[in-house]
């Protein structure tokens, strides 16, 4: 018997891997897309030499890099955001959806396309367009009320969470619907392509919003990892471990719903990170939160650049939705790791 | 030590406790015992501060309850819950190093402990199994081992506090052999100055290691003594509402309850 049966790789293994993998999916994220920028061409822009067309180099500088860059962001946050949620609700199938914040979100951006035309749609705050805004303000909102909701003198109960988060989010599918109802046919596609996530809008002020929220949760998440280990032993057994469990519990959804918004607000609603990353980073190493947040935002961020590059070329020179490409793709490779770990045990 | 002074408890108008009075001095080992529904686990939850006593007080170390903060509890009292529910698939020594969650006594240290309290309720050939997968009975080993884990400075005697150890029905999923290993471990530990306080269905184990039982009923103490003392056929009736005969162990000399 190997030292780690139950595992398939070490944490440190992992990371190699995935650490590997970044750089070379980044590249490739860089490289592809309606034009083909090879190699040579992309890595003279990049280190300042010469020999790229002045052409190819507007496209690295003003729509690639920050793109890529973004999906970095908003992978590793939405792959992050999911391992916390599944920590907090001791549920591996939890995501971002039950804290409302992805109803919520819909519900701002059906808003926004459909009354936004009497504001300014095109009015740009921060690298958010009114569009961006209104899903932000919305998953905030959603995320405060089912909180609030859950929350009594006792503490919160994340069991109340749950059916509240389930409420919560069928009333704002309606409010989405009714918004769809009177959209015309131009907002409705707007609407339902907006619910299948994008990337197209990335520009170096969404990275720059993007990237404050991820570093401000990368200083933060690693002092709680600890805590989050003991609560998946159940809520009184933290409390016994010392663990103050309901400022845990609070800290932990601010974090999620804070990540969470600003992601679905910069790319829409990106289906599969959240929920399988974790799922596929824990089947590999375990679930200790030490580990599992890093390689998640790694395997988060690697997922999201690759699914962008292949939503940019798959029908070119029109684009997927990027959600529907994180599906096509993280689904089957899922499956197919589900049934390897059965074979094992 | 504890000190269980006239605690009460009443959650939304149902009285769950009232008036217990219970004194554990260090390294006592006390049987909390009664029918179902007698308040046995309420009152470990009072203890634990899971819930706070709406009248009396419990007094932890010579400190009111609710003057200890949790993570400075977490340092000397350790508790074993009935059953714990576990969907993620730690390893057993996974499961036993998240005891040392209050400490920051480095990953070497922590590490010889978890091989030390797996050894110690045989189940260190269990180390990597992943903890979902196991066995009822295995499963509360571990998660023994985990409180131990967590107390342990003092149950070698080099802490400079004194340990408490709550145990809930520790032994209702072990086998013999491992019932009385819990006795021993129980034994051990208190030896060496920890108090524990335990819930416990079977009369006959607690009368092994207990230096105190306290018999309850619908939320009171009926008796509190030591174990000749409340095992007598009158007093079982009372509590338990069970015609039993008491007799005396042909060897050790304790006594034994026969229904």
């Amino acid at each position: 018997m190997t030292t780690l049966s139950s595992r398939l790789l070490t944490p440190k293994r992992c990371a190699v891997i995935l650490l590997l993998a970044l750089p070379i999916v980044s590249l490739l994220g860089l490289m592809t897309g309606p034009v083909f920028i090879p190699l040579t061409d992309m890595l003279s822009i990049i280190l300042g030499g010469e020999g790229a067309s002045s052409q190819e180099k507007l496209i690295i500088e003003i729509i690639r890099l920050p793109r890529v860059v973004l999906s970095l962001i908003v992978g590793a946050l939405l792959a992050t955001c999911g391992a916390l949620l599944q920590g907090l609700f001791r549920n591996p199938l939890a995501d971002p959806a039950l804290i409302g914040v992805s109803a919520g979100a819909s519900v701002g951006a059906s808003t926004m396309i459909v009354f936004g035309v009497l504001l300014s749609a095109n009015g740009i705050l921060l690298g958010l367009t009114a569009i961006s805004l209104g899903a932000f303000v919305g998953a905030i909102i959603t995320s405060v009320i089912i909180f609030r909701l859950a929350t009594s003198p006792q503490g919160t109960s994340v069991a109340t969470m749950l059916l509240a988060g389930i409420a919560i989010s069928a009333l704002a599918g309606a409010a989405t619907n009714t918004m769809s109802y009177l959209a015309d046919n131009d907002m409705l596609r707007r609407i339902s392509l907006w619910q299948m996530g994008n990337l197209q809008g990335a520009s170096w002020e969404s990275v720059g919003l993007c990237a404050f929220v991820a570093g401000m949760l990368g200083a933060l998440i690693p002092r709680d990892t600890g805590a989050l280990n003991a609560m998946l032993l159940g809520e009184s057994e933290a409390r016994h471990l010392g663990v103050n469990v309901e400022w845990l519990k609070r800290r932990l959804i601010i974090y999620s719903a804070l990540g969470v918004a600003i992601s679905v607000a910069v790319a829409g609603m990106i289906a599969f990170v959240g929920l399988m990353i974790p799922h596929l980073i824990r089947l590999l190493v375990g679930p200790d939160h030490r580990s599992l947040l890093p390689l998640s935002a790694l395997a988060g961020a690697i997922l999201l650049v690759a699914a962008d590059a292949l939503a940019r070329v798959v029908i070119a020179p029109a684009e997927l939705p990027v959600g529907v490409v994180t599906a096509l793709l993280g689904a089957p490779f899922f499956l197919w790791l589900l049934v390897v770990q059965r074979g094992r045990s | 030590m504890l000190k269980i002074d006239s605690v009460g408890l009443t959650i939304s108008a149902v009285p769950l406790l009232n008036n217990i009075t219970i004194d554990c001095p260090r390294g006592s080992v006390t049987a909390l015992m009664g029918p179902n529904g007698a308040g046995k686990t309420s009152l470990l939850k009072v203890i634990s501060g899971e819930h706070s006593a709406t009248q009396g007080s419990v007094e932890i170390n010579g400190q009111r309850r609710e003057q200890w903060t949790q993570a400075d509890i977490a340092q000397f009292m350790a508790v074993l819950p009935q059953s714990s529910t576990l969907a993620f698939s730690f390893t057993a020594e996974e499961v036993v190093a998240l005891g040392r969650t209050p400490y920051g006594t480095g990953l070497v240290r922590d590490g010889e402990i978890v091989d030390a309290a797996l050894a110690k309720v045989d189940a260190s050939y269990l180390a990597q199994r992943s903890f979902v997968q196991l066995s009822g009975g295995e499963k509360q080993r571990v998660q023994l081992a985990r409180v131990l884990a967590q107390i342990w400075e003092h149950c070698e005697a080099v802490a400079d506090t004194d340990g408490i150890l709550l145990l809930d029905e520790p032994s209702a999923a072990f086998d013999m052999a491992h019932q009385l290993m819990l006795i021993d471990i129980v034994q051990q530990i208190s030896a060496q100055g920890v108090t524990v306080v335990m819930v416990m269905h079977d009369l006959n184990l607690a009368a092994k290691c207990a230096d105190q039982m306290v018999f309850m009923n619908c939320g009171e103490c009926t008796a509190v003594g030591t174990v000749t003392e409340l095992l007598t056929p009158e007093l079982i009736k009372k509590v338990f509402s069970v015609d039993a005969e008491v007799i005396i162990h042909p060897l050790q000399g304790t006594p034994m309850v026969v229904v």
